[in-house]
């Protein structure tokens, strides 16, 4: 599997830079570099790694944020008939800094932007992303003066999710493929220890994973009966 | 009342029936409650000198219009105390409802943002009291400036209000508005009359296609289309169950401001079973765009009535709960009763409709007084409430939903038979049947789908009660397949200008219980 890397002294950051800040590149998995060095605390790590990591993914604490129309799917998957508690993310915070990832749900205005990037930059790290809506992932349909086209323009984005708004169920599997993605992420274990770079996973597209399944539906019920 | 104001960039128009020359209109719509009348004023102006004299102290709620007015058109009103930037950032260069303004992003350099311009920006969100007139210090208190929002988990959405505080008491405060503000009216310049249907969904997001109704029957007046029987009662069938599964949300968020965590999980439950109706119905839940200039997207799906009786039996029990648990609990009752109250008087003057209207005891509602989509044909009560406080916001929601049941169950039980489409030229997209006959036909019916229909150059307005109160659409046809311009008043818009007024003197929990029970969402104040 490729990983994106960003190191945290890329991240200091001079008047003219660019959000998102720190600079991106390309690099194989740390993890299985170690290995070649020893075995045991190769495997040590990993062990420790996967640990921490399982620890993370079912403690995500959603920070509680909302634009437009897609937040209200989105709080109609925190109420009981979704029940977001089943993936552990129920521990809704009112303040970016108790939060662990921030859910951009709605359009992401010019106005609204600098904002954004603010409570982006209070949230402590480790924190992650999700663009819910085609309003963040691209301006959907809002291709207009004041709407910027697509929330990665200057947030790093870990998962989007499709749809004008996705249901509910949509989001919870972005929530579920985040949750995988950060299964395999390589982050320092401490501030002090060893690498201070943080390792994406770069992982597989939905839409190339399940096309073959499916362009194979060749009967879509009819929309005269219930 | 001063209902809306706001103005026309005539500079490309041609279309004008005799009015007089002018590069720029300003309309003030006026409506008086009594009369159940509207009066609507024009003024022309010239490009070389586009300023009039405020009328703000007249109507209070002119305040609001003509910031949005400058903001949009850049017409100065001589007089006013703080002509600002309203929905645009203090940053923007440009009015963009200009018809030189650019209109799509992608016709402009990406969006980037730098760490420059992000002190920059920031630096420019500051609020200054000065600006507003205030004072920093009083005799005896420094007074603090408390930013509540734009992200704020009882603001609602993108919603910013900056209060003036002399410990819990606010001195004064000042909403601040446009951080959700899509451009809706400079869309619907760029859109067929067709294609900007979607757009009117996410006016009031949560209202569903009740958005769509005011905008499709001041088309239908346009093009001088009838619709059926059957048509109307569908529309309003669907109407009165988003209005149910919009005031669910209300009533959910309203109670959870005040503190109570878990009606919002009921309501939710609720709204996920109107919800399930819905999709069968339209095939989407929350934006389904299904009404379409002379009918509907198609007609009602076998088996629809037993699921909305489902629906319909289920509610009542529900409501009476909500009552008997939540209105009738002491903890709301202190927290609401009383609690940012307003007349009648006050509520017009501000421009206040729909349910924080009748609220005050006002019988002021467009489906009795103006029916429209055959409202006329339906046996329903008006509730009404008498103090016009925090509290009988919330009651008056509940008892509302119980008429919408009534509605509801009268369209199970009688629903008309007949075409979901009108016999007319202009319906769009029009019947399939009438395309098949011949290649004349064919071709009609192309170009009416790539292009849209053509209306005449005319102009309409239609208001209808919307689930927040009278949302109308006022468009300008110039003879073409695009509106020349849309104008969108909505409800929300007058009711967080009125805040202010009513909070001061009052405590941080009291603004926090009010914006709970004005029901808003920033879709519909800023559009
Ligand atoms: S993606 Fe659609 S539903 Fe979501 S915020 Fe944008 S317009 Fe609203």
């Amino acid at each position: 599997m490729t990983y994106t890397l960003t190191r945290v002294e890329d991240a200091l950051a001079a008047e003219n830079d660019r959000y998102p800040l720190g600079e991106r590149q390309r690099v194989e998995d740390p993890m299985q570099q170690q290995v070649h060095r020893s075995v045991f605390t190769g495997k040590l790590e990993e062990v420790l790694n996967s640990t921490v990591n399982w620890g993370r993914k079912n403690s995500l604490w959603p920070y509680n944020f909302g634009l437009s129309c897609c937040y209200v799917e989105m709080t109609t998957a925190f109420t009981s008939p979704h029940d977001i508690a089943r993936f552990g993310a129920e521990v809704i915070r009112a303040s970016p800094r108790q939060a662990d990832f921030m859910v951009i749900a709605g359009t992401c205005f010019v106005k609204m932007a600098p904002v954004i990037q603010q409570l982006y930059d209070q949230m402590l790290e480790p924190k992650w992303v999700i663009s819910m809506g085609s309003c963040a992932n691209s301006g959907g349909m809002y291709d207009i003066y004041s709407v910027v086209q697509g929330v990665d323009k200057f947030l790093p984005v870990d998962v989007y999710v499709p749809g004008c708004p996705p249901r509910p169920e949509a989001f919870l599997q972005g929530l579920q493929l985040l949750q995988d993605s950060i299964q395999e992420e390589r982050r320092p274990l401490s501030w002090v220890v060893g690498d201070q770079g943080v390792y994406r996973a770069e992982m597989p597209s939905q839409r190339e994973k399940h096309r073959d399944r499916r362009i194979q539906v060749t009967e879509l019920r009819t929309p005269d009966s219930i | 009342m001063l209902f809306d104001l706001s103005a026309i960039d005539e500079r490309l128009r041609s279309h004008r029936h005799g009015l007089p020359e002018a590069d720029f209109t300003v309309f003030y719509h006026l409506l008086s409650v009594s009369g159940n009348r509207d009066i609507m004023l024009k003024v022309a102006l010239s490009e070389r000198d586009l300023s009039l004299p405020t009328v703000i102290s007249v109507y209070r709620n002119a305040n609001w219009y003509e910031r949005e007015a400058w903001d949009m058109f850049g017409i100065r009103f001589e007089g006013h105390p703080n002509l600002f930037r309203i929905l645009m950032p203090s940053t923007w260069q440009g009015h963009p409802l200009r018809k030189d303004h650019h209109a799509r992003a992608t016709e402009f350099d990406p969006y980037t943002l730098t760490v420059e311009g992000q002190h920059r920006e920031q630096e420019a969100l500051q609020f200054k009291p000065e600006d507003w007139g205030m004072q920093r210090q009083s005799a005896d208190a420094d007074f603090m400036f408390l930013n509540l929002g734009p992200n704020h988990p009882s603001a609602h959405g993108a919603f910013r209000i900056v209060l003036q505080l002399d410990g819990e008491e606010i001195v004064d405060c000042v909403p601040d508005i446009g951080y959700h503000h899509r451009g809706a009216e400079k869309m619907a310049e760029r859109q067929s009359w067709h294609s900007f249907i979607p757009y009117t969904d996410r006016i009031d997001y949560v209202g569903g296609v009740m958005n769509n109704l005011p905008y499709v029957l001041a088309v239908e007046k346009l093009a001088g289309i009838e619709v059926t029987g059957r048509i109307q009662t569908v529309r309003v069938m669907m109407c009165e169950l988003f209005r149910i599964t919009s005031h669910l949300l209300f009533l959910g968020t309203y109670l959870q401001d005040l503190g109570a965590m878990s009606p919002v999980f009921y309501t939710f439950t609720d709204r996920q079973k109107g919800y399930d109706v819905i999709e069968a119905i339209t095939g989407f839940r929350m934006h389904p765009a299904w009404f379409r200039i002379g009918g509907l997207m198609q007609d009602l799906p076998k088996g629809w009535d037993t699921l909305m009786q489902r629906f319909v039996d289920w509610m009542p029990a529900r409501l009476r709960e909500y009552e008997r648990v939540m209105m009738e609990n002491s903890l709301v009752r202190d927290r609401t009763k009383h609690i940012a109250a307003f007349d009648t008087a006050n509520a017009l003057a501000w421009g206040v409709t729909g349910p924080n209207l009748r609220a005050t005891g006002c019988d002021f509602d467009l489906r009795k007084q103006r029916p429209y989509s055959g409202y006329e044909n339906f046996d329903f009560e008006i509730p009404l409430a008498q103090n016009g406080d925090a509290f009988d916001r919330g009651q008056l929601r509940i008892d509302e939903m119980r008429q919408s049941l009534r509605i509801l169950q009268q369209c199970i039980n009688n629903m008309p038979a007949g075409d979901y489409k009108a016999d007319h030229p202009l319906t769009t997209p029009p019947p399939r049947e009438r395309m098949l006959e011949h290649i004349e036909t064919l071709i009609t019916h192309f170009l009416q789908v790539s292009w849209g229909p053509v209306l005449p150059g005319n102009e309409s307005l239609q208001m209808i009660e919307a689930t927040k109160g009278i949302n109308s659409y006022y468009l300008t046809s110039d003879g073409s397949t695009m509106s020349y311009r849309t104008r969108i008043r909505t409800p929300s818009f007058p009711h967080l200008q009125q805040i202010p007024e009513l909070m001061r003197g009052g405590f941080v929990p009291d603004l926090i219980a009010h914006l709970g029970s004005i029901d808003f969402v920033m879709a519909d104040v800023d559009r």
